[in-house]
């Protein structure tokens, strides 16, 4: 195997596989620098996923169930803002059980539709003329879907949203010092559940790219975790819309890898390789991470009462 | 003293009444959900068709059950009237045994264990026959001369599926190679499809599998290539490329077992020697790409057109060969084995004799890799 087919193989599965850990992770930053820490990831990527596949399945149109998805990752993010904003419970309690939740309700309304295949699925694209530029053609152009390409755009206005704009300064300073933005005038329960109603909408369609693209069918259980690297990749993109797009293509290269690279090397340490890296982003981020903790928004995991420090 | 004896006599006549026409309330616990659409659910096909089958026979189930709590579930059953208790994960062995000595009146079936007790039997569909058919297809279909092989656990009974489904490709195509990736899991689609992706750039175009998804079907269509469903029939996945593969019909063991209950012949005290391995032969699994087509109709050229010189047949193509191979070992006189001697691991050293078939301990304690098994093979002797 010559080098440039396994860098062509290489990042061309990077893109693929990290397109629903991107959309997450761009929704957990956001609901993040609010100050809501929301664990329900998984939960809300799984309903997101089942929503995708029956209305694509139903209408035969990927695109509509897709936006369900979104809809539907939205909703369920708002009962968890609406427990964690409004009534100050405990963030991480309320998003395990929305997790919970979430792979419970979708393995339930998702009886019917197990191991159907699905007609219509969202395709993928051939760029005309770029996909023939040697090696960067296949490599960046075929094989993949809109949503590729719609998610890296997305990280770079989410960046210019969040660093460059008063909204993202109001979103930052609420994720920083409730108090002082509740003095400043900011409405901190709105932008609180704005973002995290927003974070849903994007793990829905991280969940909705699953079963309608990446594997398109239906199946319980079917994000297998990824919820749960989304929330690692944010802490390792330090709540920063475009390290979260390293972040998650540099995930997915690994994932891609540890098949890839079975030939060489002993299965059992390649398939540690990605939550190996997750564990280690994690222990550099907690231990010596001074720039993550820096970085980490200040009220983050914290209700706000108004009144009370 | 005459009305007691009536009385009496009535007693007993309505207790041996009662008896003769007992009902089996039969308790099913599955590790999956049932819709995962391999293991649980095939068993949970098995147990509805059973259940329409008798109507002296009432079946209820749990799903989802973590091995570590299969007694904690086995309890529920018994209170819920449960007298046989189906546990179908390998995981519920010990918490199986543990309940059957607990609950000697209860008759108890694992499958795929290997421990027994008075009131509990094992029974086990072993698919490595048809994994050798399916073998002998991708062998003549593959044309980069690479065949992969996507599998979830470096465990025996896997093994023996790949080595199998190896001697068949090299049956037919002896330069061929059968390129391994391991999951680590036995349900994980994005796993099993990144595995496919890594086996599509290695060059492989004719794809196998032993997990619990339909996923590698999908993939290798999406490119469109060939391949064999595992489990559940995958045909409506891709009608244009799943050319045959893996049926179960768990239904099978669990009507012999249970009639032989309801006979009597089965009870809670001769069990300890009761272990189904059931095969082509006894019905319990089906070589096709879905139930009654051995081989998808668009292979069938392919198939007969490609014409080898067989050591034992002469001139034959790939499809003739097929069915007699599958007469051979679905005839209750099972004339040929897949691992029928001499048989060599990829090491070169002899592993089955010249004319031996292997034991059934044999069969299930196998390591080794078979000659032309390409890749990483975890506790490789």
């Amino acid at each position: 195997m010559d080098f440039a087919s396994w860098l062509i193989s290489t990042v061309s599965r990077a893109l693929a596989f990290g397109v629903p850990l991107l959309w997450g992770t761009l929704g957990e930053i956001y609901a993040e620098r609010a100050g809501v820490v929301n664990l329900g990831v998984e939960g809300m990527m799984i309903l997101g996923a089942f929503m995708a596949f029956a209305v694509s399945q139903s209408t035969g149109h990927p695109g509509l169930g897709l936006f369900c998805a979104a809809l539907i990752g939205g909703v369920a993010a708002l009962l968890h803002a609406f427990v964690t904003v409004t009534i100050r419970a405990n963030q991480y309690v309320s998003g395990l059980a929305l997790s919970m939740f979430g792979l419970g309700l979708a393995g339930l309304l998702g009886r019917g539709w197990e191991g159907k295949p699905l007609g219509n699925t969202l395709p993928t694209l051939t760029i005309p003329g770029l996909s023939r530029i040697p090696v960067l053609g296949p490599m960046l152009f075929q094989d993949q879907t809109i949503l590729t390409y719609l998610g890296i755009f997305l990280a770079v206005v989410l960046w210019l949203l969040l660093f460059r704009t008063r909204w993202g300064l109001a979103i930052r300073s609420v994720g920083e010092n409730p108090s002082t933005a509740d003095s400043l005038g900011i409405n901190v329960t709105l932008v609180r559940y704005l973002c995290v109603f927003f974070g849903g909408l994007l793990a829905g369609v991280g969940g909705g790219y699953l079963s309608v693209a990446y594997r398109p069918a239906w199946t319980e259980g079917m994000t297998a975790g990824m919820g749960w690297i989304v929330i690692a990749l944010t802490i390792f993109a330090a709540w920063d819309p475009l390290q979260a797009l390293w972040g998650a293509f540099f995930f997915g290269a690994l994932y891609h890898l540890s098949y890839r690279l079975q030939a060489y090397l002993a299965p059992e340490l390649l398939k540690l390789m990605p939550y190996l890296f997750a564990i280690v982003v994690l222990a550099i981020s907690g231990l010596g991470g001074a720039r993550w903790r820096r970085r980490a928004p200040g009220a983050l995991g914290l209700p706000y009462v108004r009144g009370e420090r | 003293m005459k009305r007691i004896l009536a009385v009496m006599l009535a007693v007993v006549a309505l207790g041996v009444l009662a008896f003769s026409a007992e009902k089996i309330k039969a308790g099913f616990i599955y590790v999956g959900p049932i819709g995962d659409y391999g293991w649980s659910h095939a068993h949970d096909v098995a147990r509805r068709i059973v259940d329409e089958k008798f109507d002296w026979l009432e079946t209820i189930y749990v799903e989802a059950v973590p091995e570590g709590e299969v007694e904690t579930y086995i309890d529920q059953l018994v209170r819920q009237g449960c007298n046989v208790i189906f546990t179908t994960s390998f995981g519920f062995m010990d918490g199986t045994l543990a309940a059957a000595e607990r609950y000697p009146n209860v008759i108890f079936a694992h499958c795929s264990g290997f421990k027994r007790n008075a009131n509990m039997a094992t029974y086990m569909a072993d698919f490595y026959q048809v994994y050798y058919i399916n073998g002998l297809i991708a062998g003549a279909l593959t044309k980069t001369g690479k065949i992969g092989y996507v599998a979830a656990f470096p465990i025996p009974e896997v093994k023996r599926h790949i080595n199998a489904f190896t001697i068949g490709v090299r049956e037919v195509n002896p330069k061929a190679e059968v390129h391994v990736r391991w999951i680590y899991e036995w349900f994980n689609p994005a796993a099993a499809k990144e595995a496919t992706e890594a086996l599509i750039a290695e060059g492989c175009d004719v794809f196998a599998f032993t997990e619990d998804s339909p996923t590698v079907v999908q993939v290798a269509a999406e490119k469109g290539l060939p391949s064999f469903g595992h489990y559940s029939p995958m045909y409506d996945f891709a009608p244009d490329y799943v050319v045959s593969g893996q049926l179960v019909h768990w239904e099978k063991i669990y009507e012999d077992f249970l009639v032989k209950i309801y006979n009597g012949f089965y009870t809670t005290k001769n069990l300890a020697h009761v272990d189904y391995w059931w095969l082509l032969s006894q019905g319990a699994v089906e070589v096709g790409a879905k139930p009654g087509m051995v081989i998808n109709p668009k292979y069938e050229a392919a198939l007969k057109n490609y014409v080898i010189n067989h050591p034992a047949f002469g001139k034959i193509s790939v499809y003739e060969l097929v069915f007699i191979r599958l007469n051979q070992m679905a005839d209750p006189g099972i004339t040929f084995d897949p691992f029928q001697g001499p048989v060599y691991d990829r090491k070169g050293r002899l592993v089955v004799p010249e004319g031996m078939w292997m034991s059934y301990d044999a069969l299930i304690t196998m390591e080794w890799a078979v000659e032309g098994v390409v890749g990483p093979w975890p506790g490789e002797p």
